[in-house]
């Protein structure tokens, strides 16, 4: 069943188009990243499924139903800013949380608190923190009764590595404990470290979508090694299927489609060529390089 | 669900301070400015100067039961503009803070904000009544000399003018807070307009009045409702048959103040439900 479902969203700012026909579906129980560069409209998306921002066109709807404000007070969010009242403290502003959402209770404020390391500075005013713990108190509300459902704005922003490692192993926790994460990012290394599923925006549009090793792998590619390194190279041309090759400092790439080939084939015609191989890795192409090959014009 | 705006609507207001403070200074200045009459009628009535007895003679003591109501009412409606302040801070402060967009991504419906700052200025409004009904009655007691308990209260339908007023002005306020979204700006919009821009209008069209045989100023937003008070006694005598003719249009000025801020609040919640946050 999908959390989430997505249909021909569409939104112009002006004449900008922020996001032009996009759709996808979020499964229950997944981490799904939506990523993209700036502007590409992975805020906007947030916005229009949290009813901040009203679409132009399309339409999504919330556990299979048309969305409502008694869907949002089950889903515990974090958008673009920690939103939260300067003036008042920690637990005044979580008061407020479980004030309109209904979620969490005062000791569950205690706990949240706890969690992401605040809570001996529970009755300090939110001005006085500093970004990152203004964040880890946007956070914690966004927690706050445990919703089954987070989604999360670039949950890292502000925060030092050991505060991204400790959000990075809650969102991890969450997702284990059967909880869905929806979460937006450009932090590529951290959308590969924690989501299973994966949309990228580019410019509006949804250029790909899926389970985060379908999209990162439509070839294949492997690292290759030999003594005679030129030779390698001359033999491997004539293998069959092959796309390309590419030198780099460890050996030489080789690509081919997706499940064409085995790595045992490999061996057996470079034997069999009087090659014999030092290293052959299946190497996984990182989200990094995806992207990168996904948004670059 | 009416309890749950009023609760979420008091955790934001009780710890905020400058809100407390704000309406600290309205709790000052209504005294202030009665005070600061009344003493001055003092002054004006001293028994010991042939000019005091004329004066008492033909004036009467306007800060005595039942005119006290009407007095005060008339005086403290100079510093409406110090709740109207506090006011817009309550709606420019969400704004600035973004707090509107978390309250709506937290399960709030858009109408339900907005039903969360009508509390609010009901709210503010009902203290500046209850700082107005104090002053009225301190006043009234310090002032009377011989007490009728019949006569107390005659004056006391200014209590429900003072209250509408105040009220229709403060949503004004708030129209002027949700609309220019910045605090510094719709402060200065609203006391410009207020204290000048308001003035100048009303003195062109009571000047093309004339020509078009009717006031069009007693329609401004504004004086739509300050004309629910009309001058005291003891200031009316002195235009005694303009003084009339407003004494007169009250009824029809109580009918326009609630149709005037019934509109604001309508716009008010179609605004919201219709901006993107």
């Amino acid at each position: 069943m999908s959390v989430l479902e997505i249909n021909n969203i569409s939104k112009s700012y002006g004449r900008i188009k922020a996001l032009s026909d996009v759709s996808f579906k979020v499964p229950q129980g997944s981490v799904f990243g939506i990523l993209g560069p700036n502007g590409s409209g992975k805020t906007t998306m947030l916005s229009i499924i949290l009813d901040v921002l009203q679409t132009d066109g399309g339409s999504y709807k919330w556990f299979g139903e048309e969305p409502s404000h008694l869907h949002r007070k089950k889903i515990g969010s974090l958008l673009e800013t920690p939103n939260l009242y300067h003036y008042l403290t920690a637990v005044q502003n979580l008061r407020i949380t479980n004030s309109i959402s209904g979620r969490g209770s005062e000791s569950q404020i205690n706990e949240v608190l706890q969690k992401v390391n605040l809570h001996e500075r529970k009755n300090s005013r939110f001005t006085t923190y500093s970004l990152g713990m203004k964040q880890r108190l946007a956070i914690a509300a966004a927690l706050l009764g445990k919703p089954s459902v987070l989604v999360l704005d670039e949950p890292t922003n502000g925060l030092d590595p050991v505060g991204i490692a400790e959000i990075r192993d809650l969102i991890k926790s969450l997702a284990k404990d059967g909880h869905t994460i929806i979460m937006a990012s450009h932090l590529l290394d951290e959308v590969e470290k924690v989501c299973d599923h994966v949309a990228i925006l580019k410019r509006g549009k949804l250029i790909a979508y899926g389970n985060v090793e379908n999209v990162l792998s439509d070839e294949d590619c492997y690292l290759l090694n030999a003594h005679k390194i030129d030779e390698l190279k001359n033999v491997m041309r004539d293998f069959p299927g092959l796309l390309k090759i590419v030198d780099t400092s460890e050996g030489i790439e080789c690509y081919f489609s997706k499940w064409d080939i085995m790595p045992v084939a490999i061996n057996e015609f470079c034997f069999h060529h009087g090659i014999i191989l030092s290293q052959l890795a299946n190497k996984k192409k990182r989200l990094e390089e995806k992207f990168f090959e996904l948004t670059n014009d | 669900m009416i309890k749950n705006i009023f609760q979420t609507e008091w955790l934001k207001l009780k710890n905020y301070k400058a809100f407390w403070l704000l309406l600290s200074v309205t709790a000052i200045s209504y005294p202030g400015i009665n005070s600061i009459a009344y003493y001055a009628y003092m002054d004006s009535i001293d028994e010991k100067a042939q000019s005091g007895k004329l004066v008492k003679m033909l004036i009467g003591n306007p800060f005595a039961f039942p005119d006290t109501f009407h007095t005060t009412a008339y005086l403290s409606s100079f510093f409406t503009f110090i709740p109207a302040i506090v006011v817009i801070m309550l709606i420019t402060n969400e704004y600035m803070f973004k707090t509107h967009r978390q309250n709506i991504i937290e399960g709030w419906k858009k109408n339900t904000f907005i039903w969360g700052k009508v509390f609010g200025v009901v709210l503010i409004t009902l203290i500046a009544v209850l700082f107005y009904v104090v002053v009225a009655t301190v006043l009234g007691s310090v002032a009377t000399k011989f007490f009728d308990s019949t006569n107390i209260f005659l004056g006391s339908k200014y209590i429900l003018l003072f209250s509408l007023q105040v009220f229709c002005q403060l949503s004004i306020a708030f129209l002027l807070g949700l609309l220019i979204r910045k605090a510094f700006i719709a402060y200065g919009i609203y006391i410009f307009y207020t204290f000048i821009l308001e003035n100048i209008l009303g003195g062109i069209l009571r000047l093309k009045s004339k020509k078009w045989g009717h006031d069009f100023g007693h329609y401004l937003p504004f004086e739509i409702s300050d004309r629910l008070i009309p001058l005291p006694p003891f200031i009316g005598k002195f235009n005694e048959a303009e003084n009339k003719l407003a004494i007169a249009a009250v009824n029809n000025h109580i009918i326009y103040t609630i149709v005037l801020t019934v509109a604001v609040w309508v716009l008010s919640f179609y605004i919201f439900k219709k901006r993107d946050l």
